[in-house]
This record gives structure tokens, C-alpha cells and sequence, in this order.
């Protein structure tokens, strides 16, 4: 049974395919293999290899996320399941909304779209999965000429302190054998220029920063290439921590690519839940904690470890 | 949940022994250290962030990674498991107990977290409730709310990771909130405490008879 959002495939502008995926990883494989990664990357490679099993084309939808909820349900009402890492891409989304409602503009030009994994992470691991998007979608606009992108804990991508991409990870239990699916959304300006007012000098699209148009198909696979490895390296780096001789290692591979790409650390910040709408505090972001949480420093001193939330810059 | 309650035996149980037990456990396997005595008073963490750490416990050693345990509520040592000093222990292995003096409002809830259905958190994170019942709550107050078998209560969230919390438990009326947003709750830890709304007038007689009975704050 097909859910009844769906809108016919071909009538999307993107014509990313399975094969295109695997070849981009394959080609990313080799890259890090040649840059000498002190990682087993092809043991990461191959962990991470579900992403992009499936891939679905829509020209809209309403919501990304809510299509795949619908089409787990779908699946499963009819007896089978959905395939981990299947990625359902939308040229437009009609109602996307951001946390706590926030509005999401997604015109034609932009990548949107969501992931669907089902959770096979330990709980320790799986509070990595919102960072290791936001490393994947940074990595892979650097890769495309957009040096200047960082990470703003937790994984908000910017280009001169304007966003170029957000990310909202949701859990999902379907609906009839009980199976944990982590839907991972993502929305990441890409040739899209025109943002509405409340977004004006707040937003910035991947070509603004370029100078010309972006391939969307090319940053696609680039994109999932990356979401592939970083995925991957969730799962080896539980493999490691598994195996005895590694029990007293603590820091994740995963946390110092994140740092390497974020400018969050050394800097004074806001913090909040939902920073926006209810600022909680202001505080100095010193480091990571292990867990991946932003230890945030007070002026009296006092240090306080947030693992959820939100930071803006002062 | 019981219609009977026999008062007078629940107030005289807070009366004679007002006090909550509270048992610190080691959080993880390792070699224990303690930093406390039996009769030491210890201090619950505080500041506005509650980010200045309670009275410092006991220290935990694991591959040779130190951690300072601090105390997470106010009172008196009134037991340290000394025979422990220096000695390796399992995870929740029982250490120290603190004789926490109760108050009148935490004597309520407790009396209430005995009476109400407690919905508890599922994993160690931050909640809120979810965009329609947080509508409904700021429209006709909490106590106002009714919560059915697997609605979509609350939203769980950890590391920018939202989880739909679908509640679960007998329909009622949400009568207590135990978290607050932006604030961490540890597995287990009750969210909720609802009841169905015919059990609400017993709920306000336990606490109009404890307001009444009990002299100090």
C-alpha cells in the first residue's frame, strides 16, 4: 500500500539514484584511504552502507517527516518493513515546520527531505545521530568550495553566522511491530535565495556563498556520502568500545570531527531550550563533554553540562 | 489507585519519622573513596543554574578516571558504608544514606506520589509537553487536561533529538507536573503524576488535611 501523499517520482527535479550514492561513498572511501585516516574506514564505510537503500523523488509533499511516518506505517500494515537508510527527497515542502514549530521555508532549490534509520544504536551511541548529520552536511559544503561553514552546537551549519542548513532528528516507533526508527530531517539551502522577512540576514543559501549554482544532485550524493560514513562511525565506534582493550577509551571519533569543524567552543553564548522564544541564560562555552554535551561555563566559575537545547552566539 | 486512605496512619507515619531515607549508589563500577562521615551535614547543588555541585560524596575510580560524586539532596550522613573504603564495587552497589528532612509541600507529594498514577520518565533527558496538550494546559490549566492511553503526551528530548512520548496508564486528568522544561530528568524519575477526574475531590482532601495537620513549612 503506497501512502497517499505520494506523488509521482519522475516529476522530480533531482535524478539521484542508489547506484549514484554507493559510487560518491566508494569515491569517499578512497579519498580518506589516499588522506591516510588513522580509522578502519572501510569497516566504517561498510557499517554505514544502508544509507540510501532506498531513495524516493517527490516534486512536494507536505511535511518530509510525516510522509515517512506514513509510509512506515504503510509498509508494515502490509506486512513488510521499511528498509533502513531508505531517503525520501521533496523539490518542495508545503507545511515543514522546524522544533517547537518554528517556521521552515522550503521553496524549489533546496535540499529537503528525511532519512529514515531504524535504531539498531545503543541508547549511548544513538544521542549522537543529530551531530553526526550536522558533521556529514557541513563536510560535504566544505567539499563543494564552502570553506567558511561551522557547526553551532548541535548541528545547525553556518556561513558567516547565517544558517545554511538545520536538521531535526525525531523518534519513531512503528506503528505495528514496535520497531525505534530515528527520522532525521534535513533542510539545507542550496540554490535557493529568496527567504521570507523574518529569515532576511538570518539565512544563506549554499550558492549565495559560492557565487553560482550548486548541482543539486552533485551535493546530494556528496551529502549522503558523508551521512554514510558518519552513520558508520557511530556503529564502528561502538564495535571498538565493545571489544575489551578499548573499554578505557572515551572519546568519540565522532566528537573530534565535530570540533574540528565547529566554532561553538571558546565563545560566549545564550542558551535555552528553546533559545528563541525563552532564553534561559548566558554562559561560556568551554568544551564538549564526552557524551557530546556543551560544558558551559558561568561567570562564577561554576560549570554546568547541557545535553539538550540550544546555544546562540553573543 | 485507592479510595481507601487511612490518614491519621500515613500523617503519624510523617510525624514520627519526618524524613526521607535517600540511599546514594555507586553510578558505576569502581574503587570507592568516601569524603564524608556519619552526622556530616550535606549541602544539595545550588544557584539559579543549580549549577553550584552539592556536598561531595564520594569518589568513584575507574580505569584510572577519578569522578567526584556530589550530594543531590540536603541532610544529615546517617550511614556510610565504611567497610567499602578503598574497595572495588558494582554499579548501584549502595554507599552512603542521607537523612533528608521532609517539608509540608514535599510530604504532600509524597502522600500524592503514593495515591497517583505516576507516568515516568523513559530515558535520562529534558521533556516537554507536547505543542497540543501544552495548548490545552495554557487554555484551562493542567488540572483541567484530560490524558487518554496513547496520546501524545510529552516530547523527549536529548542532543537535538525529539522522541514522541505516547502516554501510557489510566485516563485521567494530569494533577501533577514533576519536570520542568529545560531541566533534566533521569530515567524513572516520574513526569506525571494523573488521576481519574471522579478521584479528584480525595486528592485535594489529602491535601487540605496534611495543610491542616502539619504545623511547620
Amino acid at each position: 500500500m503506497i501512502p497517499p501523499t505520494l506523488d509521482a517520482t519522475d516529476m522530480s527535479s533531482l535524478s539521484l539514484t542508489t547506484d549514484d550514492i554507493r559510487r560518491q561513498s566508494q569515491q569517499d572511501l578512497e579519498r580518506r584511504q589516499q588522506a591516510g585516516s588513522k580509522l578502519d574506514v572501510e569497516k566504517i564505510h561498510r557499517y554505514g552502507a544502508f544509507v540510501g537503500s532506498v531513495v524516493e523523488r517527490h516534486r512536494s509533499l507536505a511535511r518530509a517527516m510525516d510522509y515517512c511516518r506514513e509510509l512506515i506505517a504503510a509498509t508494515e500494515g502490509s506486512g513488510r518493513s521499511v528498509r533502513s537508510g531508505t531517503v525520501v527527497f521533496a523539490d518542495s515542502l508545503n507545511r515543514p515546520r522546524g522544533r517547537f514549530d518554528r517556521v521552515w521555508h522550503a521553496p524549489v532549490g533546496g535540499l529537503w527531505g528525511c532519512l529514515i534509520h531504524a535504531n539498531t544504536l545503543l541508547e549511548s551511541s544513538r544521542r549522537f545521530v543529530p551531530l553526526a548529520v550536522g558533521v556529514a552536511c557541513c563536510e560535504a559544503v566544505r567539499e563543494l568550495g564552502g570553506t567558511q561553514a561551522v557547526l553551532r552546537w548541535v548541528n545547525d551549519v553556518l556561513v558567516d553566522g547565517r544558517k545554511l542548513a538545520g536538521f531535526l532528528v525525531e523518534g519513531h516507533t512503528g506503528p505495528f511491530y514496535g520497531e525505534e526508527y530515528n527520522l532525521i530531517g534535513f533542510g539545507i539551502n542550496i540554490n535557493n535565495s529568496c527567504f521570507p522577512a523574518e529569515l532576511a540576514g538570518a539565512a544563506v543559501s549554499l550558492a549565495e556563498v559560492l557565487g553560482h549554482p550548486v548541482d543539486l544532485n552533485l551535493f546530494s550524493q556528496s551529502f549522503l556520502a558523508h551521512l554514510s560514513f558518519t552513520l558508520g562511525l557511530l556503529y564502528f565506534a561502538e564495535d571498538e568500545l565493545l571489544q575489551e582493550e578499548n573499554q578505557g577509551q572515551d572519546w568519540h571519533p565522532l566528537l573530534s570531527r565535530w570540533r574540528e569543524l565547529s566554532d561553538s567552543l571558546g565563545r560566549q553564548v545564550v542558551y535555552g531550550l528553546d533559545v528563541m522564544m525563552k532564553p534561559q541564560y548566558q554562559a561560556f562555552a568551554a568544551d564538549l563533554s564526552v557524551d557530546g554535551g556543551l560544558i558551559l561555563k558561568f561567570a562564577d566559575g561554576y560549570e554546568k553540562i547541557e545535553h539538550c537545547g540550544e546555544i546562540r552566539y553573543l | 489507585m485507592s479510595n481507601e486512605i487511612d490518614f491519621d496512619e500515613i500523617l503519624s507515619k510523617y510525624r514520627s519519622d519526618p524524613f526521607d531515607y535517600v540511599d546514594v549508589c555507586a553510578t558505576h563500577t569502581g574503587t570507592v573513596t568516601f569524603k564524608v562521615v556519619e552526622g556530616d551535614d550535606v549541602q544539595a547543588p545550588s544557584g539559579e543554574w543549580l549549577q553550584i555541585p552539592g556536598t561531595a560524596l564520594y569518589e568513584i575510580n575507574r580505569e584510572r578516571n577519578p569522578k567526584l560524586i556530589a550530594a543531590q539532596t540536603n541532610g544529615v550522613v546517617s550511614t556510610v558504608r565504611t567497610e567499602l573504603e578503598g574497595r572495588f564495587v558494582e554499579a548501584g552497589e549502595r554507599l552512603i544514606t542521607i537523612k533528608h528532612p521532609l517539608k509540608k509541600k514535599e510530604i504532600i507529594e509524597n502522600i500524592l506520589k503514593e495515591v497517583l498514577y505516576l507516568f515516568r520518565a523513559p530515558e535520562r533527558a529534558k521533556y516537554f509537553f507536547a505543542l497540543d496538550v501544552q495548548s490545552r494546559i495554557e487554555k484551562k490549566g493542567a488540572r483541567a487536561v484530560t490524558v487518554d492511553q496513547g496520546e501524545e503526551v510529552l516530547t523527549m528530548s536529548l542532543m537535538k533529538r525529539d522522541t514522541p512520548i505516547y502516554y501510557s496508564g489510566e485516563r485521567g486528568v494530569i494533577h501533577s507536573v514533576y519536570f520542568k522544561p529545560g531541566v533534566s530528568v533521569s530515567q524513572g524519575e516520574p513526569l506525571l503524576g494523573v488521576c481519574a477526574p471522579e478521584k479528584l475531590p480525595l486528592i485535594q482532601k489529602i491535601i487540605t488535611r496534611v495543610k491542616a495537620d502539619w504545623d511547620s513549612e
